[in-house]
């Protein structure tokens, strides 16, 4: 940053030093990384077909042939839930991403500019947000049918608002401090002063939240394939695996547990990453 | 305490364990735990099998089905006869029959009820009824009612929900202008003629039922039924929280309890796992038409659906998805229900015939298609699946498409499917209401599978109006034949209902058509 | 007096939102293939059935007719009868709603007390066994799909421990409180940790930021700094965020009402929207719309009230 405008956190005593990067998001990046190398070669690992059936061993428990034991179909659960890597990481970032870019466009924009348009982005967002979100996806995806790409339209459509809201609410804030009035004084173009300047410092919380979100995203396509909504059988996803293992906790509690152990960690990779994230982006300043 | 106090009381003991043991026990409310609420409970107007399954708690019929299903005990109805030429059957009326309000039920209230199940404009059941032509009073307790034609199912007709008895005047006292509204305000605060009478109802959680002082029939102790003083349903939808009630007692009895989870309650202490027999039997309906939405259909090729009937492993569906408590299908309908035919899976597995029969259709290389499957439906989507891996095997590639209830009707209804997992139960213990929807083309094209037998259409027209119970068993067994061979369906199993019970819990029963019968029902103090 | 031209302007907003959800609500639910006949009548009916059932309902109508015989109705305060349950949809709304709106409540109660002290704690020993083990159960539970976590709750405190009722909604004030609490935490836990990580980040941002060190300079006690400062610059992006979150925890109700067998709105709302129960769902999603504006409205004027500038 070498403009004279200086922003909240220029000038704090602590810099960024490389190697020095904060430990949560070394941590988080590689249960990321690692997620990410199952999901995109699974079959190197996976010791099964996930999908072939084998009527002879229903129900294993674990054991040295089924590390994770084996669901009501005689499936391997370990190598269903490497596959379902592929699925969840996939539904983690397409249904997330499309929204954080529009929403923190149109947040900016609109928290910059005020007036007119914020009010009819309020009322968008209020509109939205109104509905109760799971009950709004079920209504979309019934419209458009069952399955993974309508499944990202019906939350595209949705997410974008959330953080738009908060990006907004941010810029809102900080166009009001002295430094963005020096930036406008100095004659900086919107855009120079959106961008560069007030999104810096407003974007934290959007970043935060969609690390967050990411997490909430696998759990909302668990939640909708096990209403049948989401991805279609046979294919191998955490929340269908649930949803498989639903009537067997008791008996055969290996079916549930083990995706629900993959959400869990996927979902700490991505919170430990966003925390790292956000502590980088502090510093950073 | 002296001795002899000691072993009179002793004695006393004695005898009132033994009288225990045998005699049935009086009072306390039952709570039921139920998957879905009723929507509306009248016996003419209602849709669907979650008020049909417990109408008969509420209102009589001048017949009842027997406990089996199959055949028939008096009920507001002493006597019954079928004309000899068939035109009209003549009923005697019980005497001193109420309604839950004491009032008497009169020739009219039956006159009237029996009338307005027959009306072609009131509900979707009328056509159990469409013999019907009128219904008189016949001296001062018989009612005659005439008919168009012989009609061989008409005292099963006459069990059935439909027909129960109402009390016409406290139903046209109800505000309203039409029958429906009428039956809308009536329905709040009903009178009935069955052995308990709607208290209270709050729509998605509880339903209350309390006993009707006035029915007529007597327990074994000599008393009026029913035992119980009332019965209560709790609105459980979740399966495993059904389960979980049960297990912690505060619910006495869970219906449909999960395939899965039958072994683990049958041996759960203090509950009785039962498996009713049923006339449910489950399938797959295949889109015949020779073409679908413009393109050329596989599945309208006899030896393809046959191939694929060869392929799917019945036995294996029957573990994976019920867990070994279904049955193959023997034949499209239950073999619970009256006059059917056949034994074993109508299609045993084998791979062989199945790779030789998509050869000689010219599909040696498959075809892609899809099933269209209940979403969320654990059962459906575990079938589905299977078939999946089966057929493959014969190089079928099968798309699963989960939707909602009312898409896949629409879809249905429209043509426009591949396939679809089905069910079916009876609702009236004769074969002709399975088969007027499974195999006769007029009604709603068999199944909607377009499917046409002009055989088979025939063999039922005749058989409708057949008095000879002789014939008209051929005429059903020459129906099975044809249509089990070249049908459009893929028979798959038969399953009991399963209810599980608290094991204080005595006397209930669900009878193959449904009917939850709670009349005889009684528990431990 | 700017504030209540403030609050009076957002009620003045409401107007436009609620017409939005009301046109797109019924565009939306006659969108769904198939219609409430043959969603009744299911597999069994025949054409001349659903015909005739479809023209009684007046369905037959053309879309703009229908919408401005609902908006007539509307302005007259019906909103119809129910389709399947043959019931007005204004008693239906009644009876269900006020059950949901005490469910996310107590979720909403429960998931701030159990955010807000903790990521104070967590943020003030950053990196440390405290914050770690804070955000790593938080992150458990945020993980964990709530079918799977009300199971658990139910088996364990339900059946098990027998502390509290297995599912159902009680019949007095006070049982109703009992009833709801295992599903209003089950309820809580996701919203609690999205809170909590965002209260977390905002203390750990607010702290380093200049305005404290100017505080320190002034020579403020910290816990001063720490109530005064801290806490109302970190709380806005957090009242943001749970008035985002409303919506979201009335979706979640949809599973828990299911799983705990509680007669709530979200459930209806599923079954009206499976069942093509058009009056219903309009009725409904417009109950809801003006519960969750107002809520937001609620978050904004916190909001201004933590700080000023917002309401201008």
């Amino acid at each position: 940053m070498s403009t004279t405008v200086s922003s909240p956190g220029t000038g704090r005593r602590r810099r960024l030093r490389l190697g020095r990067l904060p430990v949560t998001l070394i941590a988080g990046g590689l249960i990321l990384l690692a997620s990410l190398v199952l999901a995109i070669v699974p079959s190197a690992f996976a010791p099964y077909d996930p999908i072939a059936m084998d009527y002879m061993a229903i129900l294993s428990p674990p054991s040295w042939a089924h590390p994770f034991g084996t669901d009501s179909f005689g499936r391997d659960v370990l190598a269903r839930v490497i596959h379902a890597y592929t699925i969840d990481m996939q539904i983690a970032v397409f249904a997330t991403t499309g929204p954080l870019i529009v929403g923190v466009i149109v947040g900016a924009l609109v928290g910059y500019a005020g007036g007119v348009a914020e009010a009819i982005f309020g009322r968008i967002v209020d509109a939205v947000i109104s509905f109760p979100f799971l009950v709004l996806v079920i209504a979309i995806v019934a419209v458009l049918g069952p399955g993974l790409g309508n499944m990202y339209i019906a939350v595209g459509v949705i997410g974008w608002v959330f953080y738009g809201r908060l990006v907004a609410g941010e810029v809102n804030v900080q166009k009001r401090l002295d430094y963005a009035a020096a930036g406008r004084a100095m004659g900086y173009t919107p855009g120079r002063i959106i961008f560069r300047h007030l999104l810096p410092n407003a974007i934290t919380p959007a970043i935060v939240y969609w690390m967050t979100d990411m997490a909430l995203a696998i759990l909302l396509g668990s939640s909708l394939g096990y209403l049948g909504l989401g991805a279609q059988p046979p294919a191998a996803e955490w929340g269908v695996q649930i949803a498989d293992g639903k009537n067997f906790m008791s008996t055969a509690w290996w079916i549930s547990v083990f995706p629900g152990v993959a959400i869990v960690i996927t979902g700490l990779g991505f919170s430990l990453f966003g925390d790292g994230l956000a502590e980088l982006l502090r510093t950073k300043k | 305490m002296n001795t002899l106090i000691k072993s009179a009381f002793a004695a006393a003991l004695l005898l009132g364990a033994s009288s225990a043991a045998l005699a049935v026990e009086r009072g306390g409310t039952m709570t039921y735990g139920r998957y879905a609420d009723s929507l509306f409970l009248d016996p003419v107007l209602n849709d669907a099998n979650v008020d049909i399954w417990i109408l008969s708690n509420l209102y009589d019929t001048l017949i009842l089905p027997s406990d089996d299903g199959k055949g028939l005990v008096p009920g507001l109805a002493t006597e019954w006869k079928v004309a000899d030429d068939g035109m009209a059957v003549d009923l005697t009326l019980r005497d001193g029959i109420m309604f839950s309000d004491g009032s008497p039920i009169t020739q009219d209230d039956v006159i009237w009820s029996l009338k307005r199940a027959a009306n072609p404009d009131n509900g979707i059941w009328n056509f159990l009824l469409v013999a019907v032509d009128d219904v008189v009073a016949n001296g001062d307790k018989g009612i005659t009612i005439k008919l168009k034609h012989p009609d061989p199912a008409i005292l099963a007709a006459l069990t059935v929900f439909n027909a129960a008895i109402m009390p016409k005047k406290q139903f046209e006292a109800s505000e309203g202008a039409t029958d429906a509204d009428k039956a809308k305000a009536f329905a709040e605060h009903p009178v009935g003629s069955g052995p308990f009478v709607l208290k209270s109802w709050e729509r998605g959680s509880t339903m209350e039922l309390v006993k009707n002082e006035h029915y007529w029939a007597k327990g074994e102790d000599g008393q009026p039924l029913p035992y119980l003083d009332g019965i209560t349903f709790e609105l459980l939808p979740d399966d495993a929280t059904r389960i979980l009630k049960l297990q912690s007692g505060e619910i006495d009895g869970a219906e449909l309890i999960p395939y899965a989870r039958v072994d683990e309650l049958k041996n759960a202490s203090g509950i009785n796992m039962e498996m009713f027999p049923s006339t449910r039997i489950a399938d797959v309906i295949m889109n015949v038409r020779p073409q679908i939405e413009g393109k050329d259909n596989p599945l309208s090729n006899e030896k393809v659906r046959q191939a694929m009937n060869y392929a799917a492993n019945k036995e294996a569906i029957i573990q994976i998805v019920t867990h070994g408590v279904g049955t193959p299908m023997s034949s499209y309908m239950s073999s619970a229900t009256p006059l059917h035919t056949g034994e074993g899976a109508v299609f045993p597995y084998d791979l062989d015939k199945a790779k030789q029969l998509m050869k000689e259709a010219g599909f040696e290389n498959g075809f892609s298609t899809s099933i269209l499957v209940l979403a969320g439906s654990q059962d459906e989507i575990g079938t589905a699946t299977a078939l999946q891996q089966m057929w493959a095997q014969i190089g079928i590639k099968l798309e699963l498409q989960q939707v909602d209830n009312a898409t896949r009707t629409q879809k249905y209804r429209d043509g426009v499917f591949d396939m679809r997992a089905g069910a079916w139960t009876d609702d009236i213990a004769d074969p002709n209401e399975i088969t007027s929807y499974y195999v006769y083309s007029k009604n709603i094209q068999a199944v909607h599978s377009g499917w046409k037998s002009d055989r088979a259409d025939e063999l039922f027209e005749a058989s409708q109006k057949e008095t000879d119970p002789k014939t008209r068993a051929d005429q059903y067994a020459e129906i099975q034949k044809i249509y089990n061979a070249t049908g459009p369906i893929i028979p798959l199993y038969e399953t009991p209902y399963p209810v599980a019970l608290n094991e204080k819990v005595h006397g209930f029963l669900q009878i193959p058509l449904g009917n939850n019968v709670f009349r005889a029902a009684w528990m431990d103090k | 007096m700017a504030f209540l031209s403030f609050i009076f302007r957002r009620l003045l907003q409401l107007i436009p939102t609620l017409a939005f959800i009301l046109v797109v609500i019924f565009v939306l639910v006659r969108m769904l293939p198939g219609d409430p006949a043959s969603a009744i009548l299911g597999d069994r009916a025949r054409d001349a059935d659903v015909t005739r059932i479809n023209a009684e309902l007046g369905l037959d109508q053309p879309i703009p007719v229908q919408f401005g015989i609902f908006l007539k109705n509307i302005a007259t305060g019906d909103l119809g009868n129910s389709i399947h349950l043959k019931v007005s949809v204004a008693s239906l709304i009644a009876d269900r709603l006020p059950v949901t709106l005490m469910l996310t409540a107590m979720a909403a109660l429960i998931a701030l007390v159990l955010a807000v002290p903790l990521a104070f704690v967590a943020a003030t020993r950053q990196g440390r066994v405290a914050d770690n083990s804070i955000r790593g159960a938080f992150q458990v539970g945020l993980s964990m799909p709530v079918f799977y976590v009300g199971l658990i709750l139910l088996t364990v405190f339900g059946a098990q421990l027998r502390w509290f009722p297995v599912g159902g909604f009680g019949s007095s004030f006070v049982d109703h409180l009992y009833h709801l609490f295992l599903p209003a935490l089950t309820l809580a836990l996701s919203l609690a940790a999205i809170l909590m990580r965002n209260l977390r980040a905002a203390i750990i941002g607010v702290v380093d930021a200049e305005y404290v060190d100017f505080a320190r300079a002034k020579g403020l006690r910290s816990r001063l700094i720490m109530t005064r400062h801290v806490l109302r610059n970190a709380l806005i992006s957090t009242v943001t965020l749970f008035g985002l979150q409303v919506g979201t925890l009335l979706g979640g109700a949809v599973i828990t009402e299911t799983v705990f067998a509680i007669p709530g709105a979200g459930r209806l709302m599923i079954d009206s929207i499976y069942g093509r129960d058009y009056p219903v769902v309009q009725g409904l999603a417009l109950a809801l719309a003006v519960i969750v504006s107002l809520t937001f409205l609620l978050t904004d004027i916190v909001q201004a009230w933590l700080d000023p500038r917002v309401a201008r």
